[in-house]
């Protein structure tokens, strides 16, 4: 009877994993009935074609080294492209989310799932992101490398490889679901999104901080690079891929018994962070809600006062009001705010790259006066985030904008005067930066970069207009490693900031060709007055762009799936 | 019931509203929306006085919300003409909402924002100007019961607070006309209560109101007129002794309810218009 349970059961389980299948298939499919659709899949396609490169590039590249370290007896190195791939698969989600699908599987739990397969679902969609394709080329390319120069080390080296695999995806499934976890609620959100931040700024300084160091080291050391590569090998050995990479070395080296011991290990770590994500997806499957939770109505005691909202001289009260609540949001949101801060950080780096290039041939040290310019260009390309999909965020209030009696075009015209605003204070802390880092930059830098900035961002507010409108994409907040723009948008912000930064490369080109800053300006001006033709011509046919937008706006912010 | 003959039935208070267009707070002349095949709405004319407290009923996905969108300005009508306190829509859509306010289906409500924030933004956005706004601001979150909540974002407020706030929000310009879609959908007693209280001192300063919803006992309630419509087709309107005579004078003889003189309630004469009473025969002997 059992046993035909467990049959029954594990037929019900087969018939629920080909109904998911063809479910997203279906989606797929039905995806492309619209242009949007389309589009999605072109843009896709060409991530695809992009991430292809990459894992084929990468899977050469670390093939020809784990080729060189086995044929060379040079096994010490071993650890390098299991470390590359690690850093690689658990890095690299966080960062390039643009072509991420988004889908839930917490979706089925509402269906008699057993908890074995809602586990296996998560891996399986964990294993289904473009990262994992490429790391799975990379990998590739090791054993192909390995297998070339032992061939009768490859059939281990497939056990190894599969088992560095199988940790990788437990890690970061394990990752990912804790981090979503805590970023159910509204305050540990902030709170991670301040620590994480400060994770991406603690890693922007390793590059400069190891060549600081490494310049320390070599007043004291013949090879500093060789000494703190020995260092990180001690310690680095303990870790995954450094077991994975002695699971391999130890047997080439004819012992056989260390090798299955990390081998072991790296089994071990794998069990472990499934445990983990086990924790997790447990609770997910018994019910856990980890939906903003409402707080209890706590009244405070008496009534609190209603302040005047803010007024916009020469601008309309709908204006005002838009640009009041723009502001507003960005000061409650610590993952929209912090990248703001990401220009000076930048600036700091470059500094520190100043610093160590005194006596050598960094760029900056030759040509000071570029910091400026520098810093004003990673502002631009932070101010994007806020552009080109400006009304992600807005979630269900997008329709109080149809409904009011505002025209779209006001409403555009606030959320590009408040991003304008974030420019222009963005610019001055760079300016100070600048000048307390570096030196004061000249005035006519300072002239060339601010009416370049005039320009980015003119292009900026126009193609991001039309992105919001015709590729929005609902944010969440709560998700992590989830698209926050569609597909189309990242390509056209890439072909926006290519042709920006182009245009702008023209303006010092000819700057250079006079051995003067001014015709770069005058240049860079001709380039502003017809951008802001464009602009103006788009502001006039905005209200006709966002009503025929309207209503595929407004189920794709106001979605609940 | 025969949906033609209680169309016919209502068609003489309708001609009479037909001639005075002018004096009509909504006015829809074949409205229509259509998606992709599926006709949502199809050929409505509703007309609504002012001063009116309208309910607009319907079966689940007969078409309520998606005319409640097009009446708003939230969804493009296919075809058809809307006309707001005499002003076509389609040509004036900024004046015709500066004159309404609305409620919709998931309230347009800005999480991040606080109450007191979001109603002030409302009132900009309708063009008050900043000392009215934050006048009516407090008395509406006094009204609601808010004010002591004035500061905790919207996000953080319960579903009863978040919809109170919605219809603070969309009266804050004192609109001449309100719409609600479910405004009642998953309230308290308490909260709806206030709600309640806020909707009729509004039709008791002669605002119209039009409102969807479910529960018929409210809308039976509160409402003076009723319009019903089903698969898309607006199947009946009036005032709800009107449709009480028009159900009663065309009940078929071999209507097994309702004896002769018996005063039917609004949930009995819907769902003698929208024939949901029909059970069928097949006896589903799987089900538990």
């Amino acid at each position: 009877m059992a046993w035909l349970n467990s049959q029954s059961e594990s037929a019900l389980t087969r018939g629920q994993f080909a109904a998911i299948a063809e479910l997203r298939w279906r989606i797929f499919h039905n995806s492309l009935r619209t242009l949007h659709g389309r589009l999605e899949l072109v843009s896709r396609l060409v991530a695809g074609i992009g991430y292809s490169i990459f894992g084929i590039g990468g899977a050469i590249g670390v093939g020809i080294a784990a080729w060189y370290v086995v044929s060379h007896d040079a096994l010490e190195w071993l650890a390098l492209p299991f470390w590359l791939v690690f850093l690689y698969w658990q890095l690299f989600p966080v960062l390039a989310t643009a072509f991420t699908e988004n889908f839930d599987p917490a979706t089925f739990l509402r269906f008699p799932l057993g908890y074995h397969s809602y586990f296996l679902l998560r891996l399986i969609y964990g294993a289904l992101d473009p990262t994992t394709f490429v790391a799975f080329f990379w990998l590739a390319g090791l054993a192909l490398g390995i297998g070339a120069a032992s061939p009768r080390a490859l059939l281990w080296a497939l056990f190894v490889l599969a088992a560095f695999a199988a940790f990788n995806i437990a890690l970061s499934r394990a990752i990912f679901s804790w981090i979503e976890r805590w970023l159910a609620s509204r305050r540990s959100r902030e709170i991670l999104g301040v620590l994480f931040f400060l994770l991406i700024l603690g890693a922007q300084f390793i590059s400069p901080l190891t060549t600081y160091y490494a310049h320390h080291y070599s007043r004291l050391h013949a090879d500093p690079a060789l000494t703190v590569a020995t260092h990180f090998v001690g310690v680095a050995e303990f870790f995954p891929p450094g077991l994975a990479a002695i699971a391999l070395e130890r047997p080439l080296q004819g012992n056989f018994a260390p090798g299955l011991g990390s081998f072991a290990l790296l089994c071990l770590y794998t069990l472990a962070f499934l445990a983990v994500l086990n924790v997790r997806l447990l609770a997910q499957y018994r019910g856990e809600n980890l939906s903003e939770a409402v707080a209890p109505a706590i009244a405070r005691k008496g009534k609190q006062g209603v302040q005047t909202s803010w007024h916009l001289s020469g601008f309309s009260g709908p204006v005002a009001a838009v640009f009041e609540k723009e502001f507003r949001y960005l000061s409650r949101n610590g993952p929209m705010i912090l990248p703001l801060l990401m220009p000076l950080v930048v600036l700091m780096i470059l500094r520190f790259s100043f610093a160590n290039a005194r006596h050598g041939s960094d760029f900056l040290a030759r040509h000071v006066d570029f910091a400026f310019p520098i810093g004003v260009a990673y502002a631009l390309l932070i101010l994007s985030n806020l552009s080109y999909n400006c009304f992600g965020t807005e979630g269900v209030g997008v329709q109080f904008y149809y409904m009011s009696p505002v025209r779209f075009r006001d409403v555009l015209v606030a959320k590009n005067l408040a991003q304008g605003l974030v420019l222009a204070l963005e610019i001055v802390l760079v300016w100070i930066a600048v000048a307390v880092l570096f030196e004061p930059p000249s005035a006519g830098m300072t002239v060339a970069t601010f009416v370049g900035a005039i320009f980015g961002s003119l292009v900026s507010f126009g193609v991001g207009n039309l992105m919001s409108l015709y590729s929005p994409k609902k944010i969440d907040w709560a998700a992590f490693g989830r698209q926050r723009a569609s597909g189309i948008t990242a390509l056209v912000v890439l072909g926006a900031q290519a042709a920006t930064f182009g245009l702008a490369a023209i303006a010092g080109g000819v700057a250079a060709y006079f051995h003067q800053i001014w015709p770069a300006t005058v240049l860079l001006l001709f380039f502003v007055a017809a951008a802001l033709h464009l602009y103006l011509y788009e502001l006039s046919r905005l209200d006709s762009f966002a009503l025929s937008r309207q209503e595929s706006l407004i189920a794709e912010i106001c979605r609940t799936t | 019931m025969h949906l033609a003959s209680v169309r016919v039935a209502f068609s003489e208070g309708v001609l009479e509203l037909l001639n005075s267009m002018d004096a009509l707070a909504i006015a829809t002349q074949h409205l229509t929306r259509r998606f992709g095949q599926l006709v949502a709405v199809d050929d409505v004319d509703l007309r609504v006085t002012p001063g009116q407290f309208f309910g607009f009923l319907g079966p689940n996905g007969a078409g309520k919300s998606t005319t409640i969108k097009m009446l708003t300005g939230l969804l493009a009508p296919s075809a058809g003409r809307i006309e707001i306190l005499g002003l076509d829509l389609a040509q004036n859509p900024v004046e015709v909402k500066r004159q309404i306010g609305v409620v919709p289906e998931g309230m347009a409500l800005f999480g991040r924002l606080t109450g007191a924030e979001y109603l002030n933004f409302a009132a900009r956005m309708y063009g008050l100007d900043r000392e009215t706004a934050a006048k009516r601001t407090a008395e509406l979150l006094e009204f609601m019961g808010l004010a002591d909540q004035s500061r905790t974002l919207i996000t953080d407020y319960s579903h009863g607070m978040q919809k109170k706030l919605a219809l603070a929000a969309a009266v804050i310009h004192g609109p001449k006309i309100l719409f609600l879609d479910e405004p009642f959908e998953g309230v308290d007693a308490i909260a709806s209560g206030t709600l309640k209280a806020m909707l009729q001192r509004m039709i008791a300063r002669g605002a119209t109101i039009f409102l969807t919803s479910h529960v018929l006992e409210i809308v039976e309630r509160l409402c003076s007129h009723v319009g019903i419509i089903h698969r898309g087709k607006l199947v009946a309107q009036g005032s709800l002794e009107e449709l009480r005579a028009g159900v009663q004078a065309h009940r078929s003889p071999d209507s097994p309810n309702a004896p002769a003189g018996e005063t039917l309630t609004l949930e009995e004469i819907f769902l003698r218009i929208v024939g949901g009473s029909r059970i069928t025969d097949q006896e589903l002997s799987w089900l538990g």
